[in-house]
């Protein structure tokens, strides 16, 4: 008996020593994290706007922030935004509701500041004091605006869908008439050499340019890339003066509207992505007008 | 022997379950079926006859897919049945059969009567999903061939078949009880008080936990299986699959039904790879190999084929 | 087995040479097939391995007095895991680009083989000086043979070495695939071997 006391005795204190190492260390390490995948996205999305070490981001270059919800009433379905709004050169967010139906059904101010408002649970907080059950809200997905003073440079969307192995994660980059401007692969599962090559610049700068119209019947083929468009796509290896600026307009108007040639030995991933970006832009782009639609008939402050 | 046979009855009447309850979400007084027939098109099979004239009209029908409910899908034609009982409906975009869609059907008239609406979900059977877990675990995504994980134990118990199927099978056992041990420690105490970096902790101390329970119940119930597979029971705390799955669970975030396949499919996949090898290895105790590659450099090279065959299984869809 | 009577830089070379833990023990493999298909993924979980299996075997060397026999092996766990838990997430604080490519290996560190070994075999008989160069030296042939295998796999498989373009083509692709990893610590141990077999002739030649 004395002996399982013992026993017991001694690894109840060994793991509550070791809950609290392990308690310490996530304190302290937790805002480090955080703040290095912020830095991570932030780079990024600086970089898919076309702003490098060469180019540096102008001063008021601002970055807001949209997080769509669905939200349930008792089975009644809306849209709610919480997005940001400019009240006397003080940025606060607000839940907007859009019924199904695209027409303007509430605004409600929310008790968060800027730097939470990143965060899921802080926003579930916030929500949860304006939204009271029975209603439940769904988070769907996120928009990015980036503008330099009243110019809307881009609208950057993250979204992930199902690949070949697993979720392909990417960040898509649109101009004011959704046409698309960059595109980069944030995470994939996909064999090297096979799938993973979705994120080199020969596949995945096939994207660029394509207009809202021609990404609505974007499709895949197996045809090589001709030779003229791999070396235009392939834009890191362009050695200086390589091509001129009427060469490279030329280039681009050829080939604006070609389908998405497939990767060698990754027939599906090619058409997984194809798949999985026209949904994204095609949905954003009937979204947007809808909530701006909406923003309208409010004449709310919004900050972009 | 007779625990084997006992566990796996427990399983097929647990299987049987699931069946059953997954199958009874399609039910509607008006609407007996609906279901997705192909890439653009549902199928809506109705309780009794309706009226062709207001089966032909695109304004009786709401559909949208179950995350975005603000897109209606375009419905680009209707096929009403011969029998009047059932409607086709082709849609002009491609439709995406992993979401569940839900499905209005408006003011459905019946022998000019009107009867009233209807709102069903048309998805995939649950248990087709859940097979396809069953599935991917067990071959897809096999967790000695795919994964590369567990393969200490793999190659010191895969010399002789019997140790091979003793181990197999005694880590499946372990591996079930702690996956769903760990998935509710997971879902009840770990993820309510914020306690997620304590995962790999907890897991493996549900680990041993197992292994040690497992371990007394045996030595119990039956000292004859004790004495051929107890020996087994403490390599498998050192096998990495006993940790990755339910590190699996949690970033999945898996209910029940679904972390029970997911770790049955992992055993038996682990048991079908010890199998495999070892049927492969007994033979090359008798082969003529060169001295350098005796032993586990040849055993290397072989699981190496078989990881080659298994990758055929990649990319595979069921369901 | 009773106190070691090497000196500490023979641990060092043992666990690199003689009792390497890949090619000889053939302990810890998962990480060595599936991760080195890159001289900087086998650099980084090597590291990692190496720092978990130096302050494993310190603190169990320390407390070894205090651990009753009957629960020898879950607080050796205890202890692995606590340490992992800690790299993680010191990991993923400093370093997260690495520490996305190592992902889900880091946590299974917990279940390697080769630490809960070298601490039953070796840490819980001895001091805490022999055990840290112990630590040093597994920790140290774990790197090194997952460093070689990240030279031949990324070699021939990318034509790169950390990264950087040295054939300018791929050789063959199929090095590259987690496949190839088996295929490699085939080859590599029974080159090892040969070694061995090798050594000892010239021993037995020489005596």
């Amino acid at each position: 008996m004395k002996e399982i006391i013992r026993i017991t005795l001694g690894l109840t204190i060994a793991c509550l020593i070791a809950g609290l190492i392990m308690g310490g260390v996530f304190t302290a390490t937790e805002r480090a994290k955080e703040h290095n995948e912020y830095l991570d996205i932030r780079a990024t999305m600086t970089g898919m706007l076309g702003f490098n070490a060469a180019h540096p981001a102008p001063a008021n270059l601002r970055f807001y922030s949209l997080y769509r919800y669905i939200i349930d009433d008792k089975g009644n379905k809306s849209i709610g935004y919480v997005l940001p709004l400019r009240k006397e050169k003080k940025i606060s967010y607000a839940l907007v509701i859009i019924g199904l139906d695209g027409k303007f059904k509430g605004i409600f101010d929310l008790n968060i500041s800027k730097d939470k408002v990143s965060k899921v649970e802080e926003r579930k907080t916030a929500l949860n004091a304006v939204l009271k059950p029975p209603t439940i809200f769904t988070y769907a997905d996120s928009t990015i605006i980036a503008k330099t003073g009243p110019k809307l440079l881009a609208y950057l969307l993250p979204g992930e869908f199902s690949g070949f192995k697993s979720i392909i994660k990417v960040m898509l980059a649109l101009n004011s008439k959704f046409t698309i401007t960059g595109l980069e692969i944030m995470e994939d599962e996909e064999d090297p050499g096979l799938g993973a090559e979705i994120s080199q610049d020969y596949f995945k700068n096939q994207f660029d340019d394509k207009s809202l119209q021609r990404i609505k019947t974007l499709k895949v083929v197996k045809q090589p890339l001709p030779a003229d468009y791999r070396k235009y796509l392939e834009k890191s290896k362009w050695e200086k003066g390589e091509f001129t600026k009427a060469e490279i307009d030329k280039i681009r108007n050829k080939y604006k509207d070609h389908n998405i040639c497939a990767l060698t030995g990754a027939t599906i991933t090619s058409k997984a992505m194809t798949r999985g970006i026209k949904g994204m832009v095609t949905k954003f782009a009937y979204r947007i007008r809808i909530l701006d639609n909406a923003l309208k008939q409010d004449k709310a402050p919004v900050a972009f | 022997m007779k625990l084997l046979k006992s566990y796996k009855l427990m399983s097929l009447a647990v299987v049987l379950c699931l069946v059953l309850v997954s199958g009874c979400k399609n039910k509607h007084s008006y609407i007996s079926k609906a279901k997705f027939k192909g890439n653009h098109n549902i199928i809506i099979t109705f309780a009794g006859e309706v009226d062709t004239a207001w089966a032909r009209d695109a304004k009786n029908y709401g559909i949208y897919a179950k995350p975005d409910p603000d897109i209606q899908l375009k419905i680009s034609k209707i096929i009403p049945g011969p029998d009047k009982k059932t409607v086709d409906l082709y849609f002009t975009d491609e439709l995406n059969q992993n979401q569940p869609h839900i499905l209005t059907v408006k003011n459905i008239r019946s022998n000019g009567k009107d009867i009233g609406s209807a709102v069903v979900e048309v998805k995939k059977l649950y248990f087709g999903f859940l097979f396809s877990i069953l599935i991917g675990a067990f071959l897809i995504h096999n967790f000695v061939f795919t994964k590369y994980l567990g393969l200490c134990v793999f190659f010191g118990t895969s010399q002789k078949k019997t140790t091979a199927v003793g181990m197999g099978i005694t880590f499946m056992l372990v591996m079930v009880a702690s996956a769903m041990m760990s998935w509710a420690f997971y879902q009840f105490i770990l993820k309510p008080f914020h306690l997620d970096f304590l995962q790999i902790v907890v897991f493996i101390g549900l680990v041993s936990l197992s292994v040690q329970a497992v371990d007394t119940v045996l030595r119990k119930i039956n000292p004859a299986l004790f004495k051929a597979f107890g020996v087994y029971l403490v390599l498998v705390i050192a096998n990495c699959v006993i940790l990755a799955v339910p590190l699996i669970i949690a970033n999945n975030e898996y209910n029940a039904a679904e972390s029970f396949m997911l770790s049955l499919g992992a055993g038996a996949g682990f048991l079908l790879a010890l199998f495999l090898m070892s049927s492969v290895r007994e033979k090359l105790e008798l082969a003529n190999v060169p001295v350098t590659y005796r032993g586990l450099p040849i055993a290397f090279i072989v699981a190496g084929l078989f990881a080659l065959a298994f990758m055929g299984f990649s990319g595979m869809v069921i369901f | 087995m009773p106190a070691t009577t090497k000196t500490n830089f023979q641990l060092v070379i043992n666990g690199i040479l003689k009792e390497n833990p890949i090619f000889r023990l053939a302990l810890s493999m998962c990480p060595a097939v599936g991760i080195s298909t890159t001289m900087m993924n086998g650099l980084m979980l090597g590291i990692a391995v190496l720092f978990v299996q130096i302050f494993s075997s310190c603190t169990i060397s320390l407390v070894k007095d205090y651990i009753h026999p009957r629960i020898r092996i879950p607080t050796y766990t205890l202890v692995i895991a606590t340490w992992v838990t800690v790299i993680d997430l010191t990991l993923a604080a400093l370093a997260p680009v690495a520490y996305k490519q190592m992902g889900i290996f880091i946590k299974l560190i917990v279940a390697f083989a080769i630490i809960t070994m070298r601490l039953e075999v070796f840490a819980c008989k001895n001091t805490l000086w022999p055990s840290f160069w112990d630590g040093v030296g597994m920790g140290g042939g774990f790197l090194f043979g997952m460093l070689t295998l990240g030279f031949v796999r990324e070699l021939l498989g990318a034509g790169q070495l950390f990264g950087y373009d040295v054939l300018g083509f791929r050789p063959l692709l199929f090095f590259a695939l987690p496949v190839a990893g088996f295929f490699c610590v085939g080859f590599l141990m029974a080159a090892f071997n040969y070694i061995e077999i090798v050594y000892n002739k010239r021993k037995k030649a020489v005596n």
